[in-house]
């Protein structure tokens, strides 16, 4: 028994961070019912990667990553006469998200408030750059934008050459899976409540707001009045020693911030000459920028003939936090992914079969499970509309839009 | 004193959390936004080092309060066996167990799953570990950074042509720590529909990955593992950061080419708007080192929150880069509760980070951090029923205090 299989969630996203908040769903068994545009589908089904030589639509590994486990349902939102549609389904699901900015909702003559507002029991979820109160100048927005807008952008990378624009976050998408773990968080929490309460809630996930808030041991001190408050771009950051140095095959992540970490590091290096002349304690209580600097020489000296894995293992046994940094093959090929079974095969009638990235949580009880490939456009959308074939194609508006 | 409720879809739900530092509490400030109550065990023996890391009252730490509103506190000396019957206790009135000592210290402590299971069998016991549990890597450990850089993070994040400099240095906790709260509350829900508690152990290597998934399904379909390409992105050109007026800087993506006909209208006019260098994605992209260096010239002498306003005027994503004092000052996260005043036991205000949300019926948040066992009266008294005089005897023998 999967732990979301008693509920149905009517997906109305048309952006990465909405179908990541029903995948989130879906890999606990929920059955998530997602609507696309007649003939093109969801907008991310035209996002790379791309297998090439398929059918157009078909052959994104991104729109296969997201819509695993789902349900495709053809049906034009815009059209007056699909509305009906749109209503029966809400009142066959439990939960409906969507990640429209609310000027395009508008645009489509929607009002998802309104909607949920008609149906006590349904729990509505939208996420937006800004939230839904955004203002005027605040209408238009990618991730980038939200990343920038919440300080992470400012303040990235840490030890910033001024010199140098700030930068993004890595990949293309995080900020929208950051808060589509939010949004997740607080729609389960919604659906515990419900089970009591009979209750549905309207929430609002403002992406700008979730990225603030992943720096609140930061932010909190600021806006509490403890922690400086500056235009510096090196506001977040801790000094130290602490980086990303280049080994013999790649790079490796040195951590150092207490006593003992120095005291393993002596021990790892074979107690070099260069380490006597540093009180026991600098790190905490004598950092200066000299001693980070020579510090940091030193171990990019050594760390530059090293192997990142041996040098990893061997640090950690003396308590170094001294790590990897990964790429994607390093993953493929970790020894702990493999344990914890973090990838697994999925067979796409499109892009074949291919090991997909899972969860980050082993559940005892309910663990997640991906048991089917995303589905090809409209695939459900008999099913979902209860009609034969040729009503259908009417119904969804294609024949409208051709 | 009782804690009253405060509403919110958690509300009756009691978390204990065996925490440290930022991601394990994470999850408890999460949950306690939601509506539970939240209870912090914290031993005297050894405070999370957020109480007492530059500063010496324990009670005033700025990096704990940040943390850590709207929970309780209590004191108990896990090192004595008493102290773990106390927790046991308290464990078998409530519902969910978060934990992210260093790997195998709970268990050492007498407070692994098995022996909670024991006490209460339908318990939501999460444990947090850089790793997880078990497995060939389980006994490494590490701070956020590391979590960034095993799980894929930090390679993606730099300059071209330059060793990955990878996120800020506080990325990683507060991520790993929300991806715990999710999955606590799925199996509350689950817990509530079969009566069947469960083990949740949670890596922040994977975490981290996950929130570069589809990069990692991009090596799966074609193999690639680009390097660091600064601010580029495949799909959007322009797509970056530029230079504005007292070191300022502007984020810019344009994600059509209608969107790009507005920004090449707002820099130049029809000339730019026909050029036939930039007029396609792909010819953006074949030719984004020209454009990225006209538009930083274009941006350069500009005032970086008139040229956001002017350029979302004509429906092109931007956004200032906010530094830090525009993010505190930002009217929005104002409006929307994000920052909010809280009061803590003696009537202090004190300003905190609220929930990313706003939802129908939301739990109240009017709480800062509880002092030190500063709800020892109400846990022992109430929750557990111990009279005054067997208080009395616990604190004198410094089990509580």
């Amino acid at each position: 028994m999967t732990a979301l299989s008693n509920v149905k969630v009517l997906e109305l996203s048309e952006r990465v961070t909405g179908e990541y908040c029903g995948k989130l769903l879906s890999d606990f068994g929920a059955e998530v019912i997602k609507i696309e545009r007649p003939g093109v589908g969801s907008p991310t089904r035209r996002l790379g990667p791309i297998k090439s030589g398929v059918a157009p639509g078909e052959g994104s590994g991104l729109f296969a990553y997201l819509n695993n486990n789902k349900h495709s349902v053809e049906l034009d939102l815009t059209a007056q006469h699909t509305r009906e549609m749109l209503e029966r389904l809400l009142d066959r699901v439990d939960v409906v998200i969507d990640d429209h900015l609310p000027h395009e909702l508008e645009q489509m003559g929607m009002n998802l408030e309104a909607l949920a507002a008609k149906r006590p029991r349904l729990i509505a979820c939208t996420i937006t750059p800004y939230g839904q109160s955004a203002p005027q100048a605040r209408r238009h927005a990618e991730d980038l934008n939200v990343f920038h807008a919440s300080g992470w952008g400012y303040h990235t990378p840490s030890a910033a050459d001024e010199r140098l624009p700030p930068l993004k976050a890595a990949g293309r998408f995080l900020v929208s899976y950051e808060a589509a773990l939010d949004a997740a968080l607080c729609i389960v929490a919604a659906l515990y409540d419900r089970e009591s309460s009979g209750l549905g809630r309207f929430i609002d996930v403002a992406q700008q707001a979730v990225m603030a808030s992943r720096v609140d041991y930061v932010l909190g001190q600021m806006v509490a009045g403890d922690m400086d408050v500056t235009p510096e771009r090196t506001a977040f950051d801790l000094g130290g020693p602490a980086g990303i140095f280049r080994c013999r095959d790649g790079y490796a992540y040195i951590w150092m911030s207490a006593p003992t970490h120095w005291q393993g590091l002596r021990q790892l290096l074979g107690d070099p000459e260069w380490m006597k002349d540093f009180p026991e304690h600098w790190l905490e209580l004598e950092c200066t920028p000299e001693r980070v600097a020579l510090c940091r020489k030193h171990i990019a000296e050594w760390l530059s003939t090293q192997e990142k894995e041996k040098a990893s293992e061997a640090a950690q046994k003396l308590g170094v936090t001294l790590v990897a940094v990964n790429d994607k093959r390093d993953l493929l090929s970790c020894p702990q992914y493999a344990f914890r079974g973090f990838f697994t095969e999925i067979e796409h009638p499109v892009l074949g079969a291919l090991r997909y990235p899972t969860v980050p949580y082993r559940m005892s009880e309910t663990p997640a499970r991906i048991a089917a490939p995303a589905p090809t456009l409209g695939q459900n959308t008999r099913t979902y509309l209860d009609l034969d074939r040729d009503d259908a194609a009417s119904a969804v508006g294609r024949g409208e839009r051709r | 004193m009782t804690p009253r409720g405060r509403g919110g879809p958690l509300e009756g739900v009691r978390v204990v959390e065996l925490t440290k530092v930022w991601a394990g509490p994470y999850v408890g400030k999460l949950l306690g936004f939601l509506g539970a109550e939240v209870i912090r065990v914290e031993s005297e023996g050894s405070l999370d080092v957020t109480r007492t890391y530059g500063i010496k009252d324990i009670n005033n730490a700025p990096g704990f309060h940040a943390v850590n509103p709207e929970k309780l506190s209590v004191q108990i000396d896990m090192k004595t066996p008493r102290g773990i019957e106390l927790i046991l206790e308290l464990v078998r009135r409530s519902d969910i167990v978060v934990e992210n000592l260093r790997p195998g210290a709970i268990k050492r402590l007498g407070l692994g799953y098995e022996r909670v299971k024991d006490a209460k069998p339908d318990i939501i016991y999460v444990s947090m570990g850089m790793y997880g549990n078990e497995g060939p890597l389980s006994y490494q450990t590490g701070y956020a950074p590391c979590f960034a850089a095993l799980g894929g993070v930090s390679a993606l994040v730099g300059y071209a042509g330059q060793p990955p400099s990878g996120m800020n240095v506080r990325y990683a906790d507060s991520t790993f720590g929300t991806a715990a709260a999710f999955a606590a509350v799925v199996a509350l829900h689950h817990r509530r529909r079969t009566g069947v508690g469960q083990f949740i152990d949670v890596s922040a290597v994977e975490c981290m990955s996950s929130m570069i998934g589809d990069t990692i399904m991009e090596y799966m379909l074609n193999g690639t593992v680009p390097g660091c390409n600064g601010n580029r992105h495949p799909e959007m050109a322009p797509h970056g950061t530029y230079p504005c007026r007292d070191g300022e800087w502007i984020s810019i993506a344009v994600n059509s080419d209608a969107a790009w006909q507005a920004l090449a209208g707002a820099i130049e006019g029809p000339s730019l708007q026909a050029d036939r260098r930039f007029t396609t994605l792909a010819m953006r992209k074949a030719n984004e080192d020209a454009l990225d260096a006209m538009i930083a010239a274009w941006t350069a002498n500009r005032d970086a929150r008139e040229l956001e306003e002017d350029l979302q005027r004509r429906g092109i994503a931007a956004a200032k880069s906010q530094n830090s004092i525009e993010l505190v000052a930002d009217s929005l996260l104002w409006e929307r509760g994000f920052f909010r005043e809280v009061h803590d036991a003696s009537g202090r205000s004190r300003n905190i980070v609220g929930p990313s949300w706003r939802m129908t019926r939301e739990a109240a948040i009017e709480r800062a951090a509880p002092r030190l066992g500063e709800h020892n009266e109400y846990v022992l008294g109430e929750i557990l029923g111990l009279s005054a005089e067997e208080r009395r005897r616990l604190s004198e023998s410094g089990i509580t205090r």
